[in-house]
């Protein structure tokens, strides 16, 4: 117990040690970031696409979504990643923190499409209707009606996609970048099997704070949002 | 004022309706009546185009309509629907004024005076900073109605207003109905309410089976139908 103690002091008063989790944590959260940023617009988009009405134009765009969301829900993330990494952005000097963000920010581009595609068609079609009826043009019918309906129906599937996006990237220990995941692990290494132990349940307690942190937001925002319910 | 040639519509292989020709005059109100799953509801939102007619026409004065003009066109078609369809995101008052401030037809100002005379006519000023879901569906109704006024449409369509009403609530929507008509406003009423059909239309059309079977005054329409099938209607009805 004494011992399990002195490993925790010398955790936290190691500057070596502080400096390898914060170099994690960092990259964990830049990853995270672009990646629900790149999976949100382009989710919203492919969802707009595949809810429009049908017209000549939107064919094939309709068709390269369906496609899209199709391979990247029916493989693994890993794979995905793996693909990314080592084939796609393989050019030499390319900054692998971008590679990363790209991965997941196309993967969870899919999922985010979904949900917001549900979103949009959970709003009654009543509401578009009324607009419709009081003359008013499809942007202003979308924009004071359609979207904040659709944002307040999905923002609990999404706050869960997005706590999905931040436990996810540790895969990229995998391919040997230095995120959270892997700060747990170097720093435990080269010792015996319980020095794990501590550096990772202190890199879980990270994860978590960040979770709850954000939970805890969208939460606070879903409650503002049903105000009219 | 509205006309209707050789309307038709069908949904995948069901006609819903049949060869519809049918004229509205200014400052008439005409009461569609007949069986559930006849058409009259299609038959109304055909004509501010919420449904695309299969083949005819539908003419606004003596403007054909299309799918180019018919926004335009629409500003001065009031609809009041059968679930109401306040929009669940905004206010009481922000449901008045979303048309005619988007439209920029009214100031911000302009149109939340307009919003808050028609509120007091109503009795519910005081509901103006409430959502719709905190409405009963009686007051839902009525904001609903008034909502259509906003833009001082030329004609209005009601789609079976009362039919999701609570009985108790049928009343009071009624009598906001009859108040806007008395002025001699011109309107299209599909209602399964005989009484008051009878009482508020100056013409009934009865369609069954996307046609017009008989049309007539309401006296002689109620007093000495013509057709069997509108016989038999009203002596269940009735």
């Amino acid at each position: 117990m004494n011992n399990f103690l002195q490993k925790i002091l010398e955790l936290f008063t190691t500057q070596d040690y502080i400096n390898s989790f914060l170099r994690g944590f960092l990259l964990t959260l830049e990853i995270s970031f672009f990646a629900i940023i790149i999976g949100l617009v382009l989710g919203t988009i492919i969802a707009l696409i595949q809810t429009a009405k049908p017209s000549p134009w939107l064919v094939i765009p309709k068709f390269i979504c369906k496609v899209y969301v199709t391979i990247i829900r029916g493989t693994p993330m890993a794979l995905q990643l793996f693909i990314m990494f080592f084939i796609i952005f393989s050019i030499r000097n390319f900054p692998e923190l971008v590679t990363a963000f790209l991965a997941f920010g196309l993967n969870s581009a899919a999922y985010t499409s979904e949900i917001i595609r549900g979103g949009i068609l959970s709003v009654d079609k009543g509401q578009t209707e009324a607009g419709l009826a009081l003359g008013l043009r499809p942007f202003t019918i979308f924009r004071k009606i359609v979207a904040p309906q659709t944002i307040k129906n999905s923002l609990p599937s999404l706050s869960n996609e997005i706590i999905t996006v931040i436990k996810e990237t540790a895969i990229v220990s995998m391919i040997g970048m230095y995120d959270l995941n892997m700060a747990a692990k170097d720093i435990g290494s080269g010792q015996n099997m319980s020095s794990y132990i501590v550096p990772m349940v202190v890199a879980a307690l990270f994860y978590l704070a960040v979770i709850y942190l954000i939970s805890f937001a969208i939460r606070k925002l879903e409650k503002r949002l049903r105000k009219h319910d | 004022m509205i006309k209707t040639r050789n309307l038709k519509k069908s949904f995948d292989t069901v006609k819903v309706i049949n060869n519809i020709n049918f004229e509205l005059k200014p400052g008439e109100c005409v009461a569609v009546i007949g069986p559930s799953g006849s058409g009259k509801s299609t038959f109304l939102r055909l004509i501010n185009r919420l449904e695309t007619p299969t083949s005819g026409e539908v003419y606004y004065g003596s403007q054909l309509i299309t799918d180019k003009n018919i926004r335009l066109i629409r500003r001065k078609i009031g609809m009041v629907f059968q679930h109401f369809n306040l929009i669940n995101n905004l206010t009481v008052l922000e449901n008045l004024t979303l048309a005619p401030t988007s439209l920029r037809l009214l100031s911000d100002k302009a149109a939340e005076e307009k919003a808050f005379s028609l509120l007091r006519r109503i009795g519910l000023y005081n509901k103006r900073d409430s959502y719709p879901s905190s409405l009963s569906g009686g007051q839902q109704q009525r904001v609903a109605i008034i909502r259509a006024l906003m833009l001082d449409p030329e004609v209005l369509l009601f789609d079976e207003p009362t039919s999701a009403l609570d009985p108790e609530m049928i009343g009071e929507v009624l009598d906001l109905i009859r108040d806007v008509l008395k002025d001699g406003m011109t309107a299209i009423i599909v209602t399964h309410e005989i009484n008051f059909a009878k009482e508020v239309a100056s013409r009934i059309v009865f369609i069954d089976n996307g046609r017009i079977v008989e049309e007539g005054t309401p006296n002689k329409f109620f007093t000495h139908p013509e057709s069997p099938r509108v016989k038999d209607f009203l002596s269940k009805v009735l």
